[in-house]
């Protein structure tokens, strides 16, 4: 016996329509979803004196960056970091912190090495050589022969540089800093504080006009 | 056979499918979007999704695998409706071709991320759980025709 769904499906047109205005929901939904940026209260700790930062101290606004150098996202943002850094850091105090995931083996190995060339007066030359060339030493059996050719290329004491990155003291900073940030929420890399509000920038330009807004 | 001996229809089996289909959509679409807007997504602490999604094998001569995944649904969904409507021969013979089809692009999917990537996706085995789903249920449609076969040639 033929029951009222049965004539509304076996209706011509109901069921096609009706299923392409499901699919066409769908595309409407995840386009409005995918381009939204995300934007919550931070609860991570402001920039202190003992972070790695680039920019004026007294800067009236900062960018942190919770990072991790094997993640590959994280290597797409360092690079609009990069331009960003290079067109506000004389206004803007950009802050690096580290946050090395389980998941990626050599992120933890890659933070001793960026903290060893900080302690050399050259994070950011390193850091920019971790990111730039991740799918290289990411990809290996053994990072290291790549983070001593990045060292050497920096001009950095190749023994001090061992010395730094093996050093317990370099451990727990690193440790710290992730543990800060574990506390205050962050759930992913790369996790970004504007000001005091964690956003999630889906461009560089969508980036550059958070900070405009924010000066 | 005869008519009293065909088996019953299944008709939780099209909605099934076409739920199915709907639901790998969805997520071939997202990871589309994602794809074409040339946003980054984060690294999360326990997903290897990033592994995935910015490897050299996420896209096939330019096309993406998640834009592939994409129209395979929405054709696997159309056709669940077409079962919905009142399933003819060529419609349960296409739908089984095509989830065949699906079925074998699991492996080499599966393999990639377990072998060559050492990294799962969420979403990828998602869709390839899907895939499976509508392979295997699949084998329960039968059309009416076919059914009702023996009989109406008898007549």
């Amino acid at each position: 016996m033929r029951t009222p769904r049965d004539h509304l499906l076996a209706s011509r047109g109901v069921p096609w329509i009706g299923g392409s205005l499901l699919l066409l929901l769908a595309v409407a939904a995840l386009y409005l979803f995918t381009g939204a940026a995300a934007s919550e209260p931070a609860r991570t700790p402001p920039p202190g004196a003992d972070d790695i930062s680039f920019g004026p101290a007294d800067a009236s606004l900062s960018v942190v960056e919770y990072s991790d150098f094997q993640c590959p996202f994280c290597a797409q943002y360092a690079a609009m970091l990069k331009t960003l850094r290079e067109k506000y850091g004389d206004q803007v105090k950009f802050v690096y912190r580290f946050y090395p995931l389980a998941n990626h083996p050599w992120a933890s190995i890659t933070a001793k090495a960026a903290y060893a060339a900080f302690l050399q007066g050259k994070f950011w030359e390193m850091h920019d050589l971790l990111f730039e060339n991740q799918k290289e030493w990411a990809e290996s059996d053994d990072p290291r022969p790549y983070l001593d050719a990045y060292a050497q290329s920096l001009g950095l004491d190749l023994d001090k540089f061992h010395a730094d990155a093996d050093a317990q003291s370099t451990t727990d900073f690193i440790k710290r800093q992730a543990a800060e940030g574990k506390q205050g929420g962050v759930s992913h890399t790369p996790w970004l504080v504007v000001g005091d509000s964690v956003v999630l920038p889906r461009s560089l330009e969508e980036f550059d006009k958070l900070i405009q807004d924010a000066l | 056979m005869t008519r009293a001996e065909s088996p019953a229809p299944r008709r939780w089996v099209p909605w099934l499918l076409a739920g199915a289909a709907y639901a790998g959509f969805v997520m071939s679409l997202y990871l589309t979007f994602v794809h074409y807007r040339g946003y980054v997504s984060p690294c999360y602490v326990v997903k290897g999704c990033e592994a995935v999604q910015t490897s050299k094998y996420s896209a096939i001569l330019g096309v993406p695998l998640a834009l592939l995944g994409t129209v395979f649904f929405a054709l696997m969904f159309y056709l669940g409706i077409g079962l919905l409507t009142g399933s003819r021969v060529r419609v349960v013979q296409a739908y089984k071709v095509l989830a065949f089809v699906g079925a074998l692009a699991i492996i080499p999917l599966f393999l990639l991320q377990a072998i060559v990537l050492k990294a799962f996706c969420t979403y990828c085995l998602a869709s390839e759980a899907i895939m499976l789903v509508l392979w295997v249920a699949s084998f329960l449609l039968v059309a009416p025709e076919l059914r009702a076969a023996p009989d109406a040639r008898a007549h």
